[in-house]
């Protein structure tokens, strides 16, 4: 018996450790399961150049409440650049810009039902892939 | 008793099966919804611009002074949520004589297959260079005021034709260092209309560039490419590319019909970063007369353009030049074939993210020919442009 409560222990302690975690501060990508994207490919996704993983299309969303921290880290500049870069991108190209969600749980949602989507939280949600984690202190 | 726990056990799986299937259909409503969420609605997007002129050049029907209507682009793209894109541009102007023109600029429509394959068909921009796919009419998009004025569209006083109705390839390849982009183009040959006696430089109209938006009628493709590299690191913002273009264009005129072969190559390097943006373009021509056989006729195009961006402010220099051959009747028959060479000055200010207001300084001396005569004046021009 103690033999398998220190195997139980022992395994939620590894799992644990190798799940990722957030702290206060970090923000977080992630995606939807049913996608492979790398770290270096999110800032091509949220300015329009990667539009497709394999044969799925990307969609990428915005966070109201994270929107400035996740531009400065992950895409150095800021809302106004984002912003006119997006006009440039929709007048050029006819892509859409990202939808604007209003929290994480917003983001959360709709990444985990929807196919293609990408998105950053605070914290890590159940039921995504986490692409990266990243301070923005 | 096990009876009736056979019997729980039997509702039991038949609400789980019930849930599951509760289950199923909510996610696909959602999905449907999500996916008809992209096609509801249509936002209405677009730039406008008004102006102010002031010109030594004395000429009030040529160039006029004063306030002016500059244009309203809006812009259409529908989103479909999948693989397909369209993108609508009507465009409203005024025109030198004060009436109003209504032009359909881009109508096109594509397919994505991947990042390194986009196929538009439809009206678009002709991709050479960089500044023709990179501003389409959008004035607030722009540091300055005017394009360089061989690039302009083909009733504004440009010389390439800024507009093909046929198919267009376009994509990017991800690599180590950067991208490789590549555009490629076939199309109607154009037309160049509303010219008339040729050669009688008392007597002559010339005439302008016409795309055939409604068939080639005159079975004359327009075929070219633009292939470029967009550096990333240390030299993010730089862009170099080569471009060409090739086509038979004819001229039309009430008692001669004229066909040229026109052969454009030349090369764009661009440089545009939070503080800097650079852009120079070189275009050189290698037209064939193919009606009366006086061979073939070299050209030369190009401009550079420098800019500083401080926050809000942009202050910016352009030089421009054009060397065109007045024995080549691709030039000679149009309007804006005139050699000529052009400096700017100005100063861009963003008021808000959607506004700026320029200012902008010209000293244009155009070159005299057996047709055309010389002509150097000084302007002066101000404009207010938005975009929503």
């Amino acid at each position: 018996m103690n033999s398998t409560l220190s195997r139980f222990w022992f395994c939620l302690a590894l799992t644990l450790l190798s799940c990722p975690s957030a702290t206060a501060g970090d923000v977080v990508v992630i995606s939807n399961s049913e996608i492979t994207v790398s770290p270096d490919e999110v800032a091509d996704i949220y300015t329009g150049e990667k539009q497709f993983s394999g044969s799925t299309q990307l969609i990428p969303v915005d966070n109201a409440a994270l929107q400035e921290g996740f531009l400065s880290a992950f895409m150095q500049m800021d809302t106004v650049k984002y912003n006119r870069l997006w006009t440039r991108k929709l007048f050029r190209d006819g892509l859409a810009r990202p939808s604007m969600k209003s929290g994480d749980v917003a983001v959360s949602a709709y990444v985990r039902r929807t196919p293609g989507a990408i998105g950053y939280v605070s914290t890590i949600p159940p039921g995504v892939k986490v692409i990266q984690i990243i301070s923005v202190q | 008793m096990p009876a009736l726990a056979a019997t729980d056990s039997e509702r039991i799986n038949e609400m789980q099966r019930q849930i599951d299937g509760l289950r199923n259909e909510i996610h696909q409503v959602t999905e449907m919804a999500h996916r008809s969420g992209h096609g509801a609605g249509l936002p209405l997007h677009g730039f406008m611009d008004i102006g102010f002129s002031l010109n030594t050049q004395g000429d009030p029907v040529a160039n006029p002074p004063g306030f002016y209507l500059g244009s309203l682009s809006l812009y259409l793209s529908p989103d479909f949520g999948d693989n397909v894109k369209s993108l609508v541009e009507p465009h409203f102007e005024a025109t030198s004589q004060g009436a109003t023109s209504t032009d359909i600029e881009r109508l096109q429509i594509g397919y994505t297959f991947s990042d390194a394959a986009t196929v538009w068909g439809g009206r678009f921009h002709t991709p050479y260079g960089y500044w023709n796919t990179a501003f389409h009419h959008g004035a607030q998009m722009q540091a300055s005021v005017f394009r360089p004025r061989f690039l302009d569209f083909e009733d504004e006083g440009g010389v390439l034709p800024a507009h093909t109705v046929g198919l267009w390839g376009t994509g990017k390849f991800r690599t180590d260092s950067g991208r490789f982009t590549y555009d490629v183009f076939i199309g109607n040959g154009h037309t160049i209309t509303g010219a008339a006696n040729l050669g009688n430089p008392a007597s002559q109209t010339l005439g302008i560039l016409d795309p055939n938006n409604s068939g080639d009628r005159d079975h004359s493709a327009i075929a070219g490419l633009n292939a470029g590299y967009e550096f990333s690191g240390n030299m993010s913002g730089l862009r170099l590319a080569i471009h060409g273009l090739s086509g038979n264009i004819d001229t039309e005129t009430p008692t001669k019909f004229y066909e040229t072969g026109l052969n454009v190559t030349g090369g764009s390097a661009v440089y545009v970063t939070n503080d800097w943006e650079v852009m120079s373009e070189y275009y050189r021509f290698a037209d064939k007369d193919k009606t009366d056989a006086t061979g073939t006729h070299n050209s030369w195009a190009g401009y550079m353009q420098v800019g500083v961006i401080y926050n809000d402010l942009t202050p910016y220099v352009r030089l421009e030049k054009a060397m065109l051959n007045q024995k080549d009747i691709y030039f000679s028959s149009q309007e804006n074939g005139q050699s000529y060479s052009r400096q700017a000055l100005g100063l861009r200010y963003n008021l808000n993210p959607n506004t700026a207001m320029k200012l902008e300084l010209l000293n244009s001396r155009f070159l005299p020919d057996a047709a055309r005569t010389a002509l150097a004046y000084r302007s002066l021009h101000v404009q207010y442009s938005i975009g929503f």
